[in-house]
């Protein structure tokens, strides 16, 4: 086989067809032409003419025209010129020799007319492989996410190789049976693969040329992106890292102040030399009481909170009025200062009663810290759309622009003259519940005072 | 009998600060708390304490920062509360004027040990002679003993134990003691501190390897105890 041999030799039956056409019609032109020349110029020299027919036959339809080509010339030239015209056979002896030199000369200049082509023909499939491979390398340096490059690339190649449809996979995915495939590989590394959707083989130089410094150039890229991805996974660690450890410093200084206070007051109790009142004592014990307490809270919340970081915090969700919902959390945090403004055109959400409350509690709890003692705290809703929103607002100091989404993180604190300060926890657990129940959970700030609103799915022809 | 010594106590914890307050007031001293940094230097000036109880960790500000300003005006004892992870902080403190520390959660006995002992310090003595267990050092004469046995003490060992024993039990950070002993420019070589206190342990403690008087107070300092 040829270099270029599928398609300038072996053509198919309806290529064929057209230049067995065509080369008839140039022959025939050029049969016309010697007869208008034939009064004026001896006629064994026009026989020269048929050159003009030759080389363009030989060029333009390749090796299979090129021998009988010029046979078709001689027998014309024979039957319409040389005497006894409009037959075959030749009178003079001398005719046959030109007959014989002609045929030689025409069939050595088609080869040469072929080679030609084919050279011409090469050339300019290398340099459409040249550029593809360069532009291939271009996009794939530039950093441009390969999987998403592979279909363009794809689409080049299979312009480039002129097959109907190609495709780039890379080591590890599917193949289709449908199509082809080759591997891609480096040396013994196996890149991937490319399918083609071809009916024939596709040329050993593009085997052995183009596929394997298209490989390389995968190769690259997909080192690149190995690299870059370990890269990136390192530096996700290490942030992972200090973010353990910043979560480890707040636990251990969020833990140590009940603790702190807790041992205080019990060596003062169990101290026989100091001088304790009655008043004394039960100041102490209450201290213990509190303290415990909050650190059980505290307890509580990490468990919830790396419970919701792992996904475990499935809600059972049912159809449940506001009212109640904020009943349930006030029992948890009662305090005559919380005053409850809910409308009566509320519809019922759709949520887990015991997760809400904690949302409502946690938020409810924060509140009534920050407030100033005789404050109120009130409880407003209002359905918008398909939610329920619930506004919680305060009369503390409010929280400044920078603070809005900082408190919702795990022990972050909002700033030193904000009462938000040391929230821990309680924040970040309400945001995870309200959003494992379709909801969401966020900090406004009005003048004076801060809002934070709880939007609750509404749960009106949806009875779970 | 004396008035009860007045004490200041600092800290942002309600329930820290309520248990603090009530038994010191049973130990019998009058108590004032604060729980901002600002409201400490308030207190202590409107109130004169002898001694000063202050965390460490304050919503506007460290308590570092309020025991650099109080030393401008006043000299009454500061013990710091510490956690655990705050080292740095807690020797910054002491750099900056501190007297002592206590590290969160600390027993009661604890920090009623550690103000008594600020608060004895803190009364002018004027005795060139200083006793401790059985170590004896006078400061007019430049001479050491040991159970009655004289200590041949080179210049720098003599001015680092005579810094520890003219401040008995309270503890003094590495760059205090070489600003002090070795000049201003020594501040932070602190390996020469720890030469110079293994040198003298061995002149002075019964069993170097197990001080009795010469205690390390790691990452902070050093402090000369009564055995």
């Amino acid at each position: 086989m040829n270099v270029d041999g599928r398609r300038l030799g072996g053509a198919s039956w309806s290529e064929l067809a057209v230049g067995v056409l065509g080369s008839a019609g140039v022959v025939a032109l050029v049969t016309a032409a010697i007869a208008a020349l034939k009064a004026h110029v001896p006629i064994l020299s026009l026989g020269a003419l048929y050159v003009f027919a030759e080389l363009p036959i030989a060029f333009v339809w390749g090796i299979a025209l090129a021998v009988p080509a010029p046979v078709a010339c001689v027998l014309a030239f024979n039957w319409f010129f040389l005497p006894p015209t409009h037959t075959f056979t030749l009178s003079d002896s001398e005719n046959w020799l030109a007959l014989v030199v002609y045929v030689v000369v025409a069939v050595v200049t088609s080869e040469l007319a072929v080679r030609v082509r084919r050279r011409a023909t090469l050339a300019e499939q290398r340099e459409r492989e040249a550029t593809l491979l360069a532009a291939v390398a271009t996009s794939l340096l530039r950093g441009e996410a390969l999987a998403e490059e592979l279909d363009r690339i794809s689409a080049q190649v299979a312009e480039v190789l002129r097959v109907p449809h190609a495709r780039i996979d890379l080591a590890g995915s599917e193949a289709d049976d449908q199509l082809t495939t080759r591997p891609l590989a480096v040396g013994s590394r196996a890149v991937g693969t490319i399918a083609t959707a071809s009916d024939g083989d596709l040329d050993t130089s593009v085997e052995t040329r183009f596929l394997p410094a298209l490989a390389s150039l995968l190769a690259v890229a997909v080192d690149r992106e190995q690299l870059q991805r370990e890269a990136l996974e390192a530096e996700t660690l290490r942030r992972s890292d200090a973010v353990k450890t910043a979560v480890l410093r707040a636990v251990s200084h969020d833990l140590r102040s009940p603790l702190t206070a807790i041992r205080a007051a019990a060596s003062g109790l169990a101290n026989p030399s100091l001088m304790l009142g009655a008043d004394d004592r039960s100041d102490l014990v209450e201290t213990i009481g509190v303290e415990s307490a909050r650190l059980d809270r505290l307890v509580g919340d990490l468990l919830d909170l790396s419970r919701l970081q792992a996904g475990a915090a499935e809600p059972r969700r049912a159809l449940w009025t506001v009212e109640e919902l904020v009943g349930l959390a006030r029992d948890e945090t009662p305090d005559e200062r919380i005053a409850v403004e809910l409308p009566d055109t509320l519809p019922p959400v759709n949520v887990d009663a015991g997760q809400v409350r904690r949302v409502l509690a946690n938020v409810l709890e924060n509140a009534v810290r920050v407030s100033p003692p005789g404050a109120t705290v009130r409880v407003t809703g209002e359905a918008r759309g398909s939610d329920v929103i619930i506004r919680i607002v305060d009369q503390g100091p409010g929280l400044d622009a920078a603070e809005l989404e900082r408190v919702f993180e795990p022990f972050q604190r909002g700033s030193a003259s904000s009462g938000y300060r040391g929230t821990g926890l309680g924040l970040a657990v309400a945001r995870g519940f309200a959003e494992a129940n379709g909801g969401r959970l966020w900090a406004e700030h009005p003048a004076g005072g801060a809002v934070i609103a709880l939007a609750l799915p509404a749960g009106a022809g949806e009875d779970a | 009998m004396s008035p009860p010594a007045r004490i200041l106590v600092v800290d942002d914890e309600p329930q820290i600060l309520r248990a603090l307050q009530t038994n010191l007031r049973g130990a019998g001293y009058e108590v004032f708390t604060a729980d901002t940094a600002k409201a400490a230097l308030a207190e202590a000036a409107a109130r004169q304490p002898d001694a000063v109880i202050l965390d460490l960790v304050l919503p506007d500000g460290s308590g570092t920062d309020v025991c650099r300003e109080l030393r401008t005006w006043s000299s009454a004892p500061v013990i710091v509360l510490s956690a655990v992870g705050d080292e740095g902080e807690k020797v910054a403190a002491l750099d900056a004027g501190a007297d002592d520390y206590v590290t969160k959660p600390f027993g009661i006995d604890e920090l009623l040990a550690r103000l008594r002992a600020s608060l004895r310090r803190a009364e002018p003595t004027g005795e060139p002679l200083i006793t401790i267990g059985d170590l004896t050092v006078d400061l007019e004469k430049r001479s050491v003993t040991v159970g009655g046995e004289r200590v041949q003490l080179t210049p720098h060992e003599f001015a680092l134990l005579a810094m520890l024993a003219r401040n008995p039990g309270k503890l003094l950070t590495h760059s205090a003691i070489l600003r002090e002993v070795w000049g201003p420019q020594y501040g932070r070589e602190s390996h020469y501190l720890h030469v110079y206190v293994s040198q003298l342990r061995r002149k002075i403690e019964p069993d170097p390897t197990r001080p009795r008087y010469l205690i390390t107070e790691p990452g902070a300092g050093y402090r000369l105890v009564v055995p």
